[in-house]
């Protein structure tokens, strides 16, 4: 992907930009909120990482820019403050997500990632497929290879959160986010004990588990058969 | 002085000005009026005089002049004079000195002369037949003297109502200043340093012991929150030091450390221990942020009953597997106006307590109903519970049942409940043993 990161912390800056190159990724930096927003309408960006507070041009001033130019790159907002108010603020002027510093590299490059491939709301199939495993969003239903597999409401949301990412890791704050609507960590493992539920529903009587847990980062569902 | 009836003194000094000034015109008013009256009831006199003597001589001119003979003859009438001439002026009867005025009608000021003495006169010209004209003049002394007394009085009242006034003024204005220096001495030395300082009370229980008590609860409430601010930094030193050595040795051991595979297991210590340090200063920052929340602005109507049934659905199956019981009672349909998102937080605080510090097999509860006026939250469990003294500490940062802090957590959890509690203006407890319960009401 190419990605643009408009930051203005030096280390914070290189940090993301080096891990992003590590990754394969075509990177463009930018410290400055107007120049982040020049570069940025010249286009051709897959994804952007964008700073909340930032010289020149504020974080949200640049994304509500960007926006009423019509450019929908996907924006990945940072901010240095759990900002409980700013969230929202922040995702209602045309953010796509958003990351609390400080963040662990892992959590943003799965976020971007997920970012990457996000269809828009309207554009949504109906259908989730992944692997012999698909999911009906309408109908909410789950078939895997034909079998028809019954779960609970949290357990299918889980599982079409997972499949709207095929192959791509989904961290455990992300979960919490779109599965539960969290936006704290407990300390006690919902993720993990409804995600072993899932997967009990879900793998009786396969001898494959289509869900891979990635240590340290989160989860994924493995595209292919 | 700029704007000088901004003042006490001032204000008063203008007050008594106006009523000063309001007096003069009153005063001015009742002297006219009282003059007047005087004066019609001399004319009146002087007229009913006038028609007694042509009534007396029957209209012609002798007979007035016997009537003025007989009344100056006994000298009845002191205050009154008269003086009867004919056409040509000659006088035909009457001692009062003076010139009759050609025509007739009222003369206000007639001067006259008597025991060669000029004085002033009140007089009424009447025409007999035969072009003899009568005077009849009353004596003005009585009005002058009356007038003299009137303005008198009126003047000694006038200027002790003014030495009042300004006496008063000044008085107001210096026992004002005198109250008021009191609280300026004490903010004088407040901001010098002497934070323990309060505004004296007379107890006279009046206004400005009212704005005293009122400034020195302002006061005691600033010095809590500093006292609580002092707690809450040292508090943080205190609980940090520990974690950062660990952070300190494990990075100095990967230094040291030859063998690569080991050396990154150090790192790799020392990299969870940097991140569990980075979850408690934002654990802190949160519950500042809550507790500084320019609350209620961004604040919904947010569906308690659903939140609350949300939250233990998603801790059923981990508290199931860690060997827990969850049971809930929850009256539907339940609202109240917050934030959802902390109140999911705090449900979620609630129940990592109860998971985290109780042993397998205990029972949690989780009530939410409606009181006549509140809606109520318990969380209870019946695990070993805490002490009664220890109870109302544990919404304090850091404040931890176990001394030797071998369980998990910061002591933050019962923080971040407290104050997103408060932002909801409701009001928590702790209940102690036995087991351990945490009431909410909103």
């Amino acid at each position: 992907m190419r990605i643009l990161i408009v930051e203005d912390d030096t280390d914070t800056n290189q940090f993301i930009a080096r891990g992003l190159t590590e990754l394969g990724h075509q990177v463009v930096t930018s410290g400055d909120g107007r120049d982040g927003l020049f570069h940025a309408t010249d286009g051709g960006f897959d994804a952007m990482v964008v700073d909340r507070m930032l010289p020149g041009l504020d974080g949200l001033s640049l994304v509500k820019a960007l926006r009423a130019a019509g450019n929908s790159t996907p924006v990945l907002m940072l901010t240095a403050v759990s900002g409980i108010a700013d969230r929202v603020e922040g995702l209602e002027g045309g953010a796509d997500d958003y990351l609390v510093k400080p963040f662990a590299f892992t959590e943003l490059a799965a976020r971007l990632h997920a970012l990457g491939r996000r269809p828009s709301a309207a554009a949504e199939p109906s259908r989730l497929v992944a692997g012999d495993i698909e999911l009906d969003l309408h109908r909410r239903t789950v078939v895997r290879a034909g079998r028809k597999i019954i779960l609970q409401p949290r357990e299918f949301a889980l599982l079409a959160e997972l499949m709207r990412h095929p192959g791509r890791i989904m961290t455990r704050t992300m979960l919490l986010e779109r599965v539960w609507d969290f936006d704290f960590d407990p300390k006690t493992n919902i993720v993990e004990t409804h995600l072993s539920r899932l997967r009990s529903k879900l793998n009786a009587g396969f001898d494959s588990d289509p869900i891979e847990t990635v240590r340290g980062a989160g989860y994924l569902i493995r595209d292919g058969g | 002085m700029k704007r000088w009836w901004r003042g006490t003194f001032g204000l008063v000094a203008a007050v008594a000005l106006g009523f000063a000034l309001a007096t003069l015109v009153i005063g001015a008013v009742a002297f006219e009026t009282t003059h007047e009256a005087l004066e019609l009831q001399l004319d009146h006199r002087v007229a009913i005089e006038t028609q007694a003597l042509i009534d007396e001589g029957q209209d012609g001119h002798e007979g007035v002049a016997a009537a003025i003979r007989r009344r100056e003859a006994a000298s009845s009438t002191a205050s009154l004079g008269y003086r009867l001439v004919d056409a040509q002026n000659r006088p035909i009867a009457g001692s009062l000195s003076t010139i009759v005025p050609p025509k007739p009608g009222y003369v206000e000021l007639l001067p006259y002369k008597s025991n060669g003495e000029e004085r002033i006169a009140q007089s009424l010209t009447t025409v007999l037949p035969g072009n003899y004209r009568l005077l009849v003049a009353a004596d003005r002394a009585a009005i002058d003297e009356m007038d003299r007394r009137f303005i008198l009085l009126f003047l000694g009242a006038f200027g002790a109502m003014l030495l009042l006034g300004i006496g008063a003024a000044w008085l107001v204005g210096i026992v004002t200043r005198r109250r008021l220096a009191r609280i300026d001495h004490t903010a004088a030395a407040i901001i010098a340093g002497d934070l323990s300082r309060r505004v004296p009370l007379t107890g006279s229980g009046d206004e400005f012991d009212g704005v005293a008590t009122t400034l020195n609860r302002m006061l005691d409430r600033i010095a809590g929150l500093m006292e609580n601010l002092r707690q809450v930094s040292s508090d943080v030193a205190h609980d940090l030091r520990t974690p950062l050595t660990r952070l300190q040795n494990r990075l100095d051991e990967a230094l040291r450390e030859r063998d690569s595979e080991l050396q990154r297991e150090a790192i790799e210590a020392a990299a969870s221990e940097a991140s569990e340090l980075l979850e408690v200063f934002s654990a802190l920052l949160r519950i500042a942020e809550v507790e500084g929340m320019a609350a209620r602005a961004h604040f919904q109507t947010v569906n308690m009953s659903a939140v609350v049934a949300d939250v233990v659905e998603a801790f059923r199956p981990a508290m199931e597997s860690s060997g827990h019981q969850l049971v809930s009672r929850i009256s539907p349909g339940l609202t109240l106006s917050g934030d959802r998102r902390l109140l999911q937080q705090m449900l979620t605080n609630l129940l990592d307590n109860a998971a985290q510090h109780t042993p397998q097999g205990t029972m949690v509860h989780l009530d939410l109903e409606s009181t006549h006026d509140c809606i109520r939250l318990a969380v209870t469990d019946d695990g070993p519970g805490v002490s009664e003294k220890e109870a109302p500490e544990l919404f304090n940062r850091f404040a931890r049942v176990d001394p030797s802090r071998s369980t998990p957590g910061h002591g933050l959890g019962l923080a971040m409940v407290a104050a997103i509690v408060a932002v909801h203006s409701g009001r928590a407890t702790i209940a102690p043993r036995p087991g351990f319960g945490v009431y909410i009401e909103f």
